[in-house]
C-alpha cells in the first residue's frame, strides 16, 4: 500500500515538474543538439564531396588519419586508466595526472638523451628503451604516490571541491617546478633508428612508432586487466572502490590500496609518457596539461570508473581527434582545421557530460552527476 | 624524536627544491639590509627557522594537549634545524663530488655559484656544509625560542624584524614614493636594500610601537574611544563596540585616502602594476560570486575576461593587423567606451547564462571540468584562423578606445588606476548587496545543500543562472578595462591559466570574502610585480598557494565569517569521526 502511494506521488511529481517548470534547459539542449547534428552532417558531406587536393582528402590520407588516431588513442587510454582508477576509488578527479605523465617523460628523456649521445640507444635499442621506460615509470609512480600522500590524503574527508582545488594547485606547481628545474624550452626526445621509417601493413605505409605504441599500449591494458581481475591486491582495489568503509571492516588496508592505485596509475602514465615522447619526439614542461585533459575526456567518454570504458574512450577520442576536425570542419572551408583539435576535444567532453554523463559504458549508477 | 628529524628533512628538502628551481641563485644579488643580508641568505635560514618553530608547537597527542617545556622546544628546534641544514649541506657536497657540470646537464639551475653559496664559500665544501648545519641549528633554536621567550620580549622583536623585512621587500616602491614627496631617502635605502642605519631606526620604531601597544594599549584604546573610564563594568557590553567603530572608521578612512593617494606617489611602474591588480580584483569579485557565493567551481572564467576585452575592442573601433594592412574587423562599431560597456556587460551576462544553461545539472567537479573545457575553447578560438577576420587571430586587435573623458586618457597608468578603482568599488558594492540580499541567502542555501534548497522552494536553476550571469558581467568589466589599459590585445593574454590565477586569488583570500579577493589579488598579482625577480616564479607560487591554503587554512587569509563557521563545523565533524575511528581501533586492539 505504502509502495503504491509512493508510486502515485512520484508520477504526480513528474507531471507537476513537467507542467510547472519551464523546460528552458530542454529547449536549449534540443536546439543545440539539432544544430550540432545538422552541422556535422553538412560538414561531413561537404568534405567528402570535395575532390582530393581541393580541400578534400584521398583514401590514403583518411587511412593515415585512422592509424594516427588509433595510436594516439592507445596513449590516451593508458593515461585515462589512471584517472578512472582514482575516480573509482576516491570519487575525485586527479587533475594533476597529466603532470604525472610529464614527469615520467622528463625522466625518460634524460636517460634517452644520455644513451643517444653514447650510442647505446642504437646499439641495443630494446634494452635502452626498456631502461628509459623503467626510469619514466618509476619517476611517474613516485610523483603520483607523493601527490596522494601530500596533497590528497589529508583532505580525504574534506568537502568535495577542496581536493579538486588542491589538485589544480598541484598541477600548476609540478608544471612550474619542472619548468624551473629543466627550463622552459622543448627538448628533442631521441628516437632509436629502428623505430624510424614505415612498414607496410594491409597495403598501407604505417610508421613503425605508431605500431609500437599500439602494441605496447594493448599489452599494458591486458596486464592491468589481469592485475585488477585476478590478483589479491586487485580484488582489494575493487572492494575499496565499491565501499571504502566496509572494505576497511573486512580487513583491507584502505590507505595502502589507495596508494597502490595511485602507483598503478603513475606506472601507466610513465609508460604512456615514453610512448608519447617517442611519437612526437619532444618533451616540454607543459606537455601534460592538454594530454591530461584529453585523457580525462576519454575516461568520461567511456564512462568514468570503468577500466574498459577508459580504453574504449581513449581509442574513440583518438579517432575523433584525428578524423573529426578534417571531416567536419574542412567542409565549411575553415582553414587548418587541426588548429581547432583541442577545441574539438573539449566540445566532445562538454557534449558527453551534458547528454550522457555516465559515459558510453556508464555503470548506470543513479548518482546525480 | 623521529618526528623532529622528519620535520628537519622536510625543511631541508624545501630548501633544496628552492635551489633546484633557481630561486636561491636568482636572488643572490638582491640585498635586503646592507650588502650582507641578501634574499638568498634569508631563504637559506628560513626553512630551518620554520621547522624549528613547527616542532616546538604544543600539539595533541593521544587525544591530550601536550605542551612543551622550554628545554624541549629549544633542543628540538636545534635538532630539526640542524637536520634541515645538514641535508642541504650533504646535497651540496654530493653535487660537488659528482661534478657540478654533470648535474647541471639535468638540473639547469645547479651552478658552481649555487654550490659555493650553499657551502658558505668555504673550502673544502664539507667544511661549508658543517658551517651551514651549525647556522641552521641556530635558526632552528631561534624558531623554537618563539615558544619560550615571554610575549613582552618576543613581540617587539618580531614586529621589528617583520617591519624591516617588509620595507626591504618594498625596496623598489618605498624609495620612489619617498622621492616623489621630496623626502630624503639616502639614509634609509641604498641602491639595493635598506642601509644598516635605516634598518636599525625602523626596527627601533616598530619595536617601540609594539612595546607601547603592550604596555599602554588599553589607555590608547580608551583615548580613541573617547570614554573617560572605558572599563565601567555596567556598560562594558556597549562601550567597546562604539570604540571599535570609531577605530574602524579611522582605519577605513585612512585606507580610503591611501587608495587615492597611492598612484600619485608610487612610480609609474608600480601604478601600472596596481592597474593590473585592479583588473584582477574585478575578475576575482566576479568569480567570487560564482564560486564563493553559489558554490559552482568555474574554471573557464577566462572566457568572460576574453569576451569583455574583445567585445570592447570590436565595439570601440579596434583594428586588426592583417595581410592587407590594418583593417577593421568584419563586425565593428565606433562607440564611446561608456556606451559600449553596458552593451558588453549585458552580452556577457547573456553569454554566462548561455554557458550555464547546459551545464547546470552537472555536479561540482564535472562542472569544473566542463567549464575548463569551455574556457580553453575560447582561448583556442580567439587564436584560430577561423575567427581571424573578427578578432585578429594570433596577431590580435589594436587601437582599442582609451575611454578618454575630455582629453584625459585612461591609458596612462595613473589615470587608469582611478577608472579601475571606480569599477572595483562598484563591484564590491554590488557583491556586498547581493550577498546580504535574499538572492545571496538563496545562493548560500544552494551551495550548502542543493536538494534541501530546492525543497525549500528556491529555484536552483534560476539562481545558478543568475550567478553565472552576474559573474560573467563583472568578469567582462575586468576584460573591458584590461582592453582599455593596454590598447591592443592578443590571445596570449587569454590563456586558460588566467582562470586558475583568478581562482588562486579567490581561494587565497578566502572563498566568499570580499576583502579576501582584494588581499589575494594584491599578494598574487601585486607582489610578483614589485619584485621583478619573482615574476617567473609566480605560477609556482599560485600552485603552492592553492595547495597550502587548502591544506592549512581552507577559509583563506581574510575569511568570510559565515563560511568559516561552516568549515569549522566540518572540521569538528571530522574530528568527531576521527575520534570515533580511534576508539574503534582501541576496541579492536583490546579484543585481539
Amino acid at each position: 500500500m505504502a509502495d503504491r502511494e509512493g508510486g502515485v506521488a512520484r508520477v504526480a511529481d513528474v507531471r507537476m515538474s513537467r507542467f510547472e517548470r519551464l523546460p528552458w534547459r530542454r529547449i536549449i539542449l534540443l536546439i543545440l543538439s539539432i544544430g550540432l547534428i545538422t552541422l556535422t552532417i553538412i560538414g561531413s558531406v561537404a568534405t567528402l564531396s570535395k575532390p582530393p587536393g581541393e580541400g578534400g582528402y584521398s583514401g590514403a590520407t583518411w587511412a593515415g588519419f585512422v592509424v594516427d588516431g588509433i595510436s594516439q588513442g592507445a596513449i590516451y587510454a593508458l593515461i585515462a586508466i589512471g584517472y578512472t582508477l582514482v575516480y573509482g576509488i576516491l570519487r575525485m578527479i586527479n587533475f594533476a595526472h597529466g603532470e604525472v605523465m610529464m614527469t615520467g617523460a622528463f625522466a625518460g628523456f634524460f636517460f634517452a638523451a644520455a644513451y643517444a649521445e653514447s650510442g647505446f640507444l642504437n646499439r641495443h635499442p630494446i634494452t635502452a628503451m626498456l631502461i628509459v621506460t623503467l626510469a619514466a615509470l618509476i619517476v611517474s609512480m613516485i610523483v603520483a604516490v607523493l601527490l596522494e600522500r601530500i596533497a590528497y590524503r589529508p583532505l580525504r574527508n574534506a568537502p568535495r571541491l577542496v581536493p579538486l582545488i588542491t589538485a589544480i594547485g598541484a598541477s600548476l606547481f609540478i608544471q612550474n617546478a619542472f619548468r624551473g628545474f629543466f627550463g622552459p624550452q622543448a627538448r628533442g626526445f631521441p628516437r632509436p633508428d629502428i623505430l624510424i621509417g614505415n612498414v607496410e601493413l594491409f597495403g598501407l605505409e604505417i610508421p613503425k612508432v605508431r605500431i609500437l605504441v599500439v602494441v605496447v599500449g594493448l599489452v599494458c591494458m591486458v596486464l592491468l586487466q589481469g592485475f585488477v581481475a585476478r590478483t589479491r591486491t586487485g580484488r582489494s582495489m575493487r572492494a575499496v572502490a565499491q565501499d571504502r568503509e566496509i572494505a576497511s571492516l573486512m580487513g583491507i588496508d584502505v590507505n595502502r590500496v589507495i596508494m597502490i592505485t595511485f602507483a598503478v596509475g603513475g606506472i601507466l602514465a610513465g609508460i604512456a609518457a615514453v610512448l608519447f615522447a617517442t611519437t612526437f619526439e619532444q618533451v616540454r614542461f607543459d606537455m601534460g596539461f592538454k594530454v591530461g585533459i584529453a585523457a580525462f575526456t576519454a575516461a568520461v567518454l567511456g564512462g568514468i570508473g570503468s577500466i574498459g570504458g577508459a580504453v574504449l574512450g581513449g581509442f574513440l577520442l583518438g579517432l575523433l581527434q584525428a578524423i573529426g576536425p578534417a571531416l567536419i570542419l574542412s567542409g565549411f572551408g575553415i582553414p587548418s582545421p587541426f588548429a581547432l583539435k583541442d577545441a574539438f576535444t573539449f566540445l566532445v567532453l562538454v557534449l558527453v557530460l551534458v547528454y550522457r554523463p555516465g559515459g558510453l559504458l556508464g555503470t548506470g549508477e543513479q548518482e546525480k552527476v | 624524536m623521529n618526528r623532529v628529524v622528519k620535520a628537519g628533512l622536510a625543511g631541508g628538502a624545501v630548501t633544496i627544491f628552492l635551489g633546484l628551481v633557481g630561486l636561491i641563485e636568482r636572488f643572490a644579488d638582491l640585498s635586503l639590509v646592507g650588502e650582507q643580508v641578501t634574499f638568498s641568505r634569508l631563504i637559506l635560514v628560513v626553512a630551518p627557522f620554520i621547522v624549528g618553530y613547527a616542532v616546538g608547537r604544543p600539539r595533541v597527542e593521544h587525544g591530550e594537549r601536550r605542551s612543551i617545556t622550554a628545554r624541549e622546544a629549544l633542543l628540538w628546534g636545534a635538532v630539526a634545524g640542524a637536520v634541515a641544514g645538514a641535508l642541504v649541506g650533504v646535497a651540496a657536497v654530493a653535487v660537488d663530488a659528482f661534478g657540478v657540470e654533470r648535474v647541471r646537464a639535468v638540473f639547469i639551475q645547479v651552478t658552481q655559484g649555487l654550490i659555493d653559496f650553499v657551502t658558505l664559500g668555504l673550502e673544502p665544501p664539507i667544511v661549508g656544509a658543517i658551517g651551514l648545519t651549525a647556522i641552521s641549528a641556530v635558526a632552528g633554536v631561534l624558531g623554537g625560542a618563539m615558544h619560550v621567550v615571554p610575549d613582552r620580549i618576543r613581540k617587539p622583536i618580531v614586529s621589528a624584524i617583520a617591519t624591516i623585512l617588509a620595507l626591504g621587500f618594498l625596496q623598489r616602491v618605498v624609495p620612489v614614493a619617498m622621492a616623489e614627496i621630496d623626502l630624503e631617502t639616502d639614509w634609509l635605502y641604498t641602491s639595493a636594500g635598506l642601509t644598516w642605519f635605516g634598518a636599525a631606526v625602523i626596527g627601533g620604531i616598530a619595536a617601540g610601537v609594539s612595546i607601547l601597544k603592550t604596555w599602554k594599549g588599553d589607555v590608547i584604546r580608551d583615548a580613541i574611544r573617547g570614554t573617560t573610564t572605558g572599563s565601567q563594568i555596567g556598560v562594558e557590553g556597549s562601550a567597546p563596540r562604539g570604540g571599535t567603530s570609531v577605530l574602524r572608521t579611522v582605519i577605513l578612512g585612512g585606507a580610503a585616502v591611501g587608495l587615492f593617494v597611492l598612484p600619485l606617489v608610487v612610480g609609474s611602474v608600480v601604478s601600472e602594476r596596481l592597474g593590473t591588480v585592479m583588473v584582477f580584483i574585478l575578475l576575482g569579485l566576479g568569480l567570487n560570486i560564482v564560486v564563493g557565493y553559489a558554490g559552482l567551481l568555474d574554471l573557464g572564467y577566462v572566457a568572460f575576461f576574453a569576451f569583455g576585452a574583445y567585445a570592447t575592442g570590436i565595439l570601440t573601433g579596434g583594428m586588426l593587423n592583417s595581410f592587407e594592412g590594418i583593417t577593421p574587423p568584419v563586425i565593428h562599431a565606433d562607440l564611446s567606451f561608456y556606451v559600449a560597456l553596458p552593451i558588453v556587460v549585458l552580452l556577457a551576462a547573456f553569454v554566462g547564462m548561455l554557458i550555464g544553461a547546459p551545464v547546470l545539472r552537472l555536479r561540482g567537479d564535472y562542472l569544473a571540468l566542463v567549464t575548463l573545457g569551455l574556457g580553453e575553447m575560447v582561448s583556442v578560438l580567439v587564436a584560430s584562423p577561423w575567427l581571424t577576420p573578427l578578432v585578429g587571430g594570433p596577431a590580435g586587435m589594436r587601437d582599442i578606445s582609451d575611454a578618454a573623458i575630455g582629453g584625459i586618457s585612461f591609458r596612462d597608468p595613473k589615470n587608469f588606476y582611478f577608472l579601475a578603482l571606480a569599477f572595483v568599488i562598484l563591484a564590491l558594492f554590488v557583491s556586498r548587496r547581493l550577498y546580504r540580499s535574499r538572492i545571496g541567502r538563496a545562493w548560500t542555501a544552494m551551495r550548502e545543500d542543493e536538494q534541501t534548497a530546492d525543497a525549500m522552494g528556491i529555484s536552483t536553476t534560476s539562481y545558478k543562472l543568475l550567478a553565472f550571469a552576474m559573474g560573467g558581467a563583472i568578469g567582462s568589466i575586468g576584460g573591458a578595462l584590461f582592453a582599455v589599459k593596454i590598447g591592443s590585445i592578443t590571445p596570449a593574454s587569454f590563456q586558460v591559466f588566467v582562470s586558475l590565477q583568478v581562482l588562486g586569488i579567490v581561494i587565497l583570500g578566502g572563498l566568499g570574502s570580499l576583502p579576501g579577493v582584494v588581499v589575494g589579488a594584491l599578494v598574487l598579482v601585486g607582489l610578483p610585480g614589485i619584485l621583478r625577480e619573482f615574476e617567473e616564479y609566480s605560477f609556482l607560487a599560485y600552485g603552492a598557494a592553492l595547495v597550502i591554503v587548502m591544506l592549512l587554512r581552507p577559509q583563506g587569509l581574510v575569511p568570510n565569517v559565515r563560511r568559516t563557521r561552516e568549515l569549522q563545523e566540518e572540521e569538528r565533524a571530522q574530528d568527531a569521526w576521527a575520534a570515533e575511528k580511534e576508539q574503534e581501533a582501541a576496541v579492536e586492539g583490546v579484543s585481539t
